[in-house]
């Protein structure tokens, strides 16, 4: 079967940060079949819709950066595709562009996020902040396979940190980070605050997380 | 607009359950509409977001420009432990507000153990659980559903039970609490004329005076109130309000499918079953209707499964026309047609061939009972011959497992009939290896699920002795020690939320305080084994001086008043002492369709009845 690939990005903000990867594959299933996108199946016993997101978004995290490619059997317009789905998907969850796929998802090397404390006394949060990133390590348990076997084993992440900055905002402080992305040495912005021990407890109240860009080995935006 | 509460969301399980902002969500300017709904389903978003008549009726209230209808569901315990810690009440999920702003409070009652969780939903969201104790016009608290058909266990805190179907009767209520509202009318004076609407049950006006053994002597009407309060019926399913559109949940539900409705009653009359008679009389859809709605659901959701929804949907009379309808479309469309609640006696080979085309489920029969004495006496009209057939039949379309449903504790049962069970299952078995063609290296497994009987109102078992705790341990260990072979799998319901169950099905007003005694105990989600809290209960019963075992154990004299004979749906009492009584001859009755029985049902929707043509 002739079919085109094609690339959808799209945002998921807002209440939307609260479906899991599991939940948004059927929620985007539903809505690329409300919008009568004219889709490539599988074929086999149980044909199911071809999907593929570029990377898995951790449940509680915004991002205004996320992609899924599917499989066109038949004429319509990028532009069509767009108008379509937007008016099938839930609020939150917004299609911003469509296009022919340049990258493969595994040439995705960084990813950016803007991480927002809240805290009481961001004054002090900002300084504690500063002094755990000074460190010469970030160590910390990440959870890991050998074979089939699951492990934790400790690394350390700060390698793969290559930007760091905090701001001080009145409520807040805001950490905007670019961090090493894919599938193997992926530091979800979880894991940077484990390091950093900054988890929602004792100074910090709760936390914001956006994930802006994610790019390639060479620094260009992924597209 | 974040609220602060939505920071509740980090940590716990499944979050999108409380996120609200699912497809097909109305979302409406609270300040343009003159009432707004709460919805209340008290179980899990999971349970709650798989009732049909939640859809139905959130559908119906929006449709109206006046009114804005919002879901509630119990949160899991992680959640509302959160929200207490946090004071954040039950809000519903469209707005975020708090139940406590709604005009109207509705709760669907489904099943008797989810009971404590209305007074915990109610508790939660910071309304007063008692109908007394919420003095101003709103919230009303109402609420629906099959329980309905005996609510006097939980008659203190509802202000208005509707019995029957909610199509007509919510668009009612809705217009004469607009215009009272507009009026600034107290509460007394809207139930005065709420009561007045045929179909609307107000607890308070009715005065309850019981015999010193207990038993009831009178039920009294007041005020404005009928002596009967008639169930309502819908009298054309072709053109009542049906959705075109569901919410489509975000997590994954128990039914998450697009579903229609085929028809509404059920003409097989037996005798334990509860919504074999409170349903009726019969009414059926046309099959244009059931396919277009079909159509038009899957379209609007993406869903990729349809269920046809009845009681007995190989009883549909148009179903041998409807299947090729639903075959001509779905199939292209990549949408599986499931077919749910199929009996074994009219499964015909053109069916079976019909169900090849869609995708291979398990395949679930229900004899009920394990010997045809037993089945005759619950008119369960099925033999053991269409059993083994039709098992033999399925084994050779290439099934391997089958379900069998039975129940325990069913009147006149003996262990005689307890053996029975793991015959049939035995011989279900043989049948597969009597099969020259069967799957090589394939075992079949045979699976039995033994539930409790607990009778149930408006059955003509409703006067029969329920099993005590001990009759049921005793009947299972028997039932054990007659499986001789792995291949039949076993399970139980737990004969302790059997008796729960048992209590308040056929319960009075003396409940009510065990009710708010257990829940004050921290009873809740009692149909969940993992939060059931047997001693809780028996501590609640012995505080508030109630035996349970007056509800459940005792047999009931065809002369004793029983606390739900002040509603009316429509089914005659002397048909039910009738069937009562053949049913200890072991003497069966003949579906409605072979002869009607005159049960009653049709008088409330004008005679009518589609089973008598």
């Amino acid at each position: 079967m002739q079919f085109n690939e094609v690339r959808v990005f799209f945002t998921k903000t807002g209440m939307a940060k609260y479906i899991s990867h599991l939940d948004l594959m059927r929620c985007m299933t539903r809505a690329l079949r409300r919008a009568q996108i004219p889709l490539w199946y599988t074929e086999g016993f149980n044909p199911h819709l071809f999907m593929t997101f570029a990377r898995p978004l951790p449940l509680g995290v915004e991002s205004l950066c996320e992609s899924v490619d599917i499989r066109l059997v038949g004429e319509m317009t990028f532009r069509e595709i767009k108008t379509r789905l937007n008016d099938a998907l839930p609020r939150d969850i917004t299609v911003i562009s469509v296009a022919k796929p340049v990258h493969k998802p595994t040439e995705i090397a960084f990813a950016e996020y803007e991480i927002r404390l809240f805290s009481d006394d961001p004054a002090a949060l900002m300084k504690a902040v500063e002094a755990r990133f000074a460190a010469e390590t970030l160590p910390v348990q990440k959870k890991a396979k050998q074979g089939k076997r699951r492990v934790e084993k400790e690394v350390d992440i700060k390698p793969n940190i290559l930007a760091f900055e905090s701001s001080l905002q009145a409520d807040s402080v805001t950490l905007s980070v670019r961090v090493t992305a894919g599938d193997q040495n992926n530091v979800s912005p979880a894991l940077l605050l484990e390091a950093l021990t900054l988890n929602c407890s004792g100074v910090v109240k709760h936390t914001d997380i956006l994930k802006r860009r994610v790019l390639l080995q060479n620094g260009k935006t992924f597209c | 607009m974040r609220k602060e509460w939505e920071y509740l969301l980090d940590g716990v399980q499944k979050p999108a359950r409380y996120t609200g902002g699912e497809l097909g969500s109305i979302i409406k300017d609270k300040s343009a509409v003159k009432l707004r709904y709460a919805f209340c389903f008290p179980d899990s978003y999971e349970i709650g977001m798989s009732h049909l008549g939640m859809k139905i009726l959130y559908g119906l209230v929006n449709e109206r420009p006046d009114a804005w209808c919002e879901r509630v569901f119990a949160p899991w315990v992680d959640m509302e432990e959160k929200m207490r810690a946090h004071g954040v009440p039950l809000y519903a999920l469209e707005s975020g507000d708090p139940i406590s702003e709604f005009d109207l409070i509705g709760f669907t009652l489904q099943y008797e153990l989810s009971y404590t969780n209305v007074l915990n939903m109610l508790d939660l969201g910071g309304v007063p659980l008692r109908s007394r104790d919420r003095t101003a016009l709103t919230p009303l608290v109402i609420g629906g559903g099959p329980c309905v058909c005996n609510p006097e266990p939980l008659a203190d805190f509802f202000d208005i039970f509707l019995p029957g179907e909610g199509e007509e009767v919510t668009n009612e209520l809705i217009d004469l609490l607009i215009a009272h509202k507009e009026k600034g009318s107290t509460k007394l004076e809207f139930l005065r004329e709420a009561a007045r609407i045929e179909g609307v049950y107000v607890p308070a006006f009715y005065d309850v005076t019981y015999h010193a053994d207990g038993t009831l002597e009178a039920v009294t009407p007041t005020e404005t109130a009928p002596a009967k309060v008639k169930k309502r019926v819908i009298a054309d399913l072709d053109s009542v309000y049906y959705p075109k559109q569901f919410v489509v949940p975000f997590v994954d539900v128990v039914h998450d499918r697009a579903v229609a409705e085929v028809f509404r009653g059920c003409i097989r009359g037996c005798r334990f079953c509860q919504a074999g008679f409170i349903y009726r009389p019969i009414r059926e859809k046309s099959s244009d209707t059931v396919n277009r709605q079909a159509k038009t659901l899957c379209e609007s959701t993406g869903y990729d499964e349809v269920s046809l929804c009845s009681l007995s949907t190989s009883d549909y009379s148009e179903v041998e026309d409807l299947i090729p309808k639903l075959l001509s479309w779905a199939p292209d469309e990549k949408i599986n047609v499931s077919l749910p609640s199929l009996r074994v006696d009219n499964f015909s080979e053109s069916l079976m061939e019909e169900l090849k085309k869609v995708r291979k489920s398990g395949l679930t029969f229900a004899p009920e009972a394990g010997t045809q004495r037993l089945r005759d006496a619950i008119n369960k009209n099925v033999t053991e011959e269409v059993v083994l057939g039709t098992a033999a039949q399925a084994f050779r379309g290439g099934w391997t497992s089958v379900k069998l449903y039975f129940m325990m504790g069913l009147p006149t049962e003996t262990l005689e009939d307890v053996a029975g069970i793991a015959e049939l299952a035995q011989k279900v078995v043989n049948e597969f290896y009597h099969n020259p063609d069967k799957p090589k290296g394939k075992g079949v497994t045979v699976s039995v699920s033994v539930a409790s009987f607990v009778p149930k109102p408006f059955t003509p078992f409703q006067w029969e002795p329920q099993d005590t705790m001990e009759q049921l341990a005793e009947k299972q260990k028997y039932l054990m020690e007659n499986v001789h072979t792995g291949k039949i799998r076993v399970s139980w319901h737990q004969p302790h939320t059997s008796f729960l169950e048992g209590v308040f099905a056929r319960g009075d007003r003396k409940l009510c305080d065990v009710l708010e005694e257990a829940w004050k105990r921290g009873c809740k989600f009692d149909g969940w084994d993992e939060f059931f809290r047997f001693d809780a209960w028996m501590l609640a019963f012995e505080t508030c001086g109630v035996d349970p075992a007056f509800y459940t154990n005792r047999r009931r004299d065809f002369s004793e008043l029983l606390p739900w004979e002040h509603l009316d749906y429509g089914i005659r009492r002397a048909f039910l002492e009738e069937e009562n009584r053949k049913a200890h001859e072991s003497v069966t009755s003949p579906n409605c369709r072979q002869k009607c029985s005159a049960c009653g049902a049709a008088r409330l929707n004008g005679g009518h009845c589609d089973a008598i043509q």
